[in-house]
């Protein structure tokens, strides 16, 4: 495999440093990303033939998310393809894939976000497949960096349940129709773990049989795990992006790493609506280096501020989401 | 009131709403006969073969109403009066908009005949004698479930309308293509999705989004759900880029509408809001569109000669009707390929 170019590997060592330092930028080192982009991607740069060379970050032409359906989308040669994540279910087709020749900056944006979100690295519980089980799954890749190692409950209900049981102060880690299904497994059962543990949902639970209100399904971890809602936590974050927005409890914002922002638009206008007006949401995200950096989801959200309250997708959209990676396992 | 007293009380009722193409006394009396073999089998015995017979309406029927259209609405409520029945309304959430004054245009006596909520009441369920219920097919499996056994249960759900152009070198139907698309804002089980088109497709795509900004000036679009603009501006953009990337794809757009030239086989669901897709007529249709045969519903045609109508009148759609009427159902049409009235009619006969 031909060595990483010159150019992406000083930009990569470049963005990390910056991302480790926690410093200002932003804007700047989107500006540059998308620049190099639209030099070294050539689906990108024919995408953003069609519009202005932007002057701010908010103005950078956002790819649609089915964008990694249809093409592939690279901004290095394919040839240094060393790892490719695919989307969980969808309603058939292709898959989205989301190609790396580095995961550097995957690693730090996870791990990092992980930690600047406030969520306590070790004792970690995952109920996900394991990556050799899901080899492109990028959840259960990111699930394996925060240093889960093999301490995998999916599918191994009973096992999850004693291994709760006996635990000191934990973190659960799971999809959100995983956590549902345990629930239901559990019966009349219920468990109170230790103070200081929590839980962290993600995805949804599209295309799948089962779904629950969030509200219904955080008083489900009070009643189950004894765990107040504030100790719940949601990651927003899709196989498209290399890094995640946390949230905690029902109806607050998530909150995005200084990497990385969301921007709610106006989908008639595509301009960033008002302080607490909704609209679709957008994704600038300056560790997606190899691919593209602004992509548009097809999630409604609230604007708060620099953050966003997401709605969730639209009934009208297709069904995908990281749950249904669980949900086809399952059945 | 006998079955013509109804007709004619319902027929000026529902003069008030052109816009919904609506039958004239004449006409609800001849879908009375058509269906059940005389106009007025309802108020009495009448001659049936070699003996009599008499066409029992239901009691009550309980009509479960989707937002979609008007349309439908309105012809399942007469349906409903025509035969003689109450009728329980349960009006979607988001209202039926300026059809729900169709009530107050009718005769005491018919209007006596309706009850309306935007819930499905309780207690309706075991009152009502025949169900109709509109709606996706969960909405119709659920409600289905609840529908004591051996009650009439007609249910009219998704369907997939297209187009289909043999010879317009003129274009001549662009402007009936538009304005089956553009009418309910694409909202009708009757709605196209797709025209396909033989010969020249991409210049049948530029006539057709001509003639969608036309018909956008002269009959604007509903505004909006954030939701719904969302979707419309998600399947924008991802053809949009399917256009940069691949050959054969172009997309057109105004305030309200979308029309994209694509040339696969493949049958693309819209998203609705006057979003159309043109495609070259595959050498294998309608086969080749697989599983969405199950779920057609009208075809558009043009030129719609009989000899044409007849090479797709095993297809599986319900209704095939020039381009330009696809919206223009009459009450004798054969909604979801069957008799609306008969189905929900028992009978009595006499044998003197």
């Amino acid at each position: 495999m031909p060595p990483l170019s010159n150019h992406y590997a000083a930009m990569e060592a470049e963005i990390g440093q910056w991302m480790a330092s926690g410093g200002p930028g932003f804007g700047d080192w989107m500006l540059r990303v998308h620049r190099f982009q639209r030099e070294n991607n050539p689906v990108y740069r024919a995408f953003c033939a069609g519009f202005p060379e932007p002057d701010r970050w908010q103005d950078i032409p956002a790819v649609p998310v089915s964008a990694f359906k249809t093409a592939d989308i690279r901004s290095f040669p394919a040839g240094q393809t060393i790892r490719t994540f695919e989307t969980s279910g969808t309603t058939g087709g292709r898959p989205g894939r989301h190609h790396f020749c580095s995961l550097a900056l995957y690693l730090q944006a996870a791990t990092r976000g992980w930690i600047l979100a406030g969520l306590p690295a070790g004792s970690l519980l995952a109920i996900i497949p394991h990556a050799r089980e899901a080899p492109h799954s990028s959840l259960s890749q990111m699930a394996a960096w925060l240093g889960l190692r093999d301490r995998f409950f999916f599918n191994r209900r009973e096992e999850l349940f004693l291994e709760l049981a006996a635990s000191p102060r934990v973190v659960l880690f799971g999809t959100a129709l995983a956590f549902l299904d345990f629930f239901t497994w559990m019966g009349d059962r219920s468990l109170v773990l230790p103070e200081g543990s929590l839980a962290v949902e993600t995805g949804g639970y599209k295309g799948a049989r089962r779904e629950l209100p969030k509200a219904e399904l955080y008083r489900q971890f009070q009643e189950r795990l004894g765990l107040p809602p504030e100790f719940v936590w949601n990651e927003y974050g899709m196989t498209e992006l290399s890094s995640q927005f946390y949230t905690r409890g029902v109806g607050r914002p998530h909150l995005s790493p200084p990497w990385a922002r969301g921007l709610v638009v106006d989908p008639s206008t595509g301009r960033e609506v008002n302080e607490g007006e909704s609209g679709i949401l957008r994704l600038f995200d300056v560790a997606n280096l190899g691919s593209v950096c602004a992509i548009q989801t097809r999630d409604l959200a609230i604007r708060r501020g620099e953050d966003f309250e997401l709605i969730g997708r639209d009934p009208a959209a297709l069904p995908r989401g990281c749950s249904l990676l669980a949900e086809e396992l399952l059945t | 009131m006998k079955t013509a007293e109804r007709a004619e009380g319902l027929a000026r009722a529902a003069s008030h709403f052109p816009e919904l193409h609506p039958p004239t006394a004449r006409d609800l009396l001849e879908c009375v006969r058509l269906e059940l073999g005389h106009e007025e089998i309802l108020d009495g015995f009448q001659l049936y073969g070699s003996h009599l017979s008499m066409a029992i309406a239901p009691e009550v029927i309980l009509h479960i109403l989707s937002g979609n259209t008007p349309h439908a609405a309105l012809q399942t409520l007469l349906r409903g009066l025509l035969l003689g029945s109450h009728n329980l309304v349960k009006l979607p959430a988001c209202g039926l908009g300026a059809f729900e004054r169709f009530f107050d245009w009718l005769p005491a006596p018919l209007a006596a005949k309706i009850e309306t909520s935007r819930q499905l009441e309780g207690e309706w369920i075991p009152r009502a004698n025949a169900w109709v219920v509109f709606g996706n097919d969960d909405t119709v499996a659920a409600l289905r479930g609840q529908c004591p056994p051996g009650i009439p249960f007609q249910s009219h759900g998704h369907k997939l309308s297209l187009g289909v152009v043999l010879d317009d070198p003129e274009l001549k139907s662009c402007p009936l293509a538009a304005r089956d698309v553009s009418l309910f804002d694409q909202m009708g089980c009757l709605s196209p999705h797709v025209i396909y088109v033989r010969g020249d497709v991409g210049k049948y795509a530029a006539g057709l989004a001509q003639e969608m900004e036309k018909f956008q000036i002269s009959h604007p679009a509903a505004p909006l759900s954030t939701a719904a603009m969302a979707e419309v501006a998600h399947c924008r953009a991802d053809w949009e880029f399917r256009a940069v990337v691949a050959a054969g794809i172009k997309l057109w757009k105004g305030e309200g509408w979308t029309v994209v030239l694509e040339d696969s086989e493949e049958f693309p669901v819209s998203p609705l809001h006057r979003f159309v897709f043109v495609k070259p007529l595959p050498p294998g249709f309608p086969d080749c569109l697989g599983k969405i045969a199950a779920h057609f519903g009208g075809l558009g045609l043009w030129p719609a000669t009989p000899g044409n109508a007849m090479r797709f009148a095993g297809a599986g759609f319900s209704r095939i009707c020039a381009m330009g009427r696809m919206q223009e159902t009459p009450m004798t049409w054969h909604a979801d390929s069957r008799q609306n009235l008969a189905s929900l009619v028992r009978w009595v006969d006499f044998h003197p």
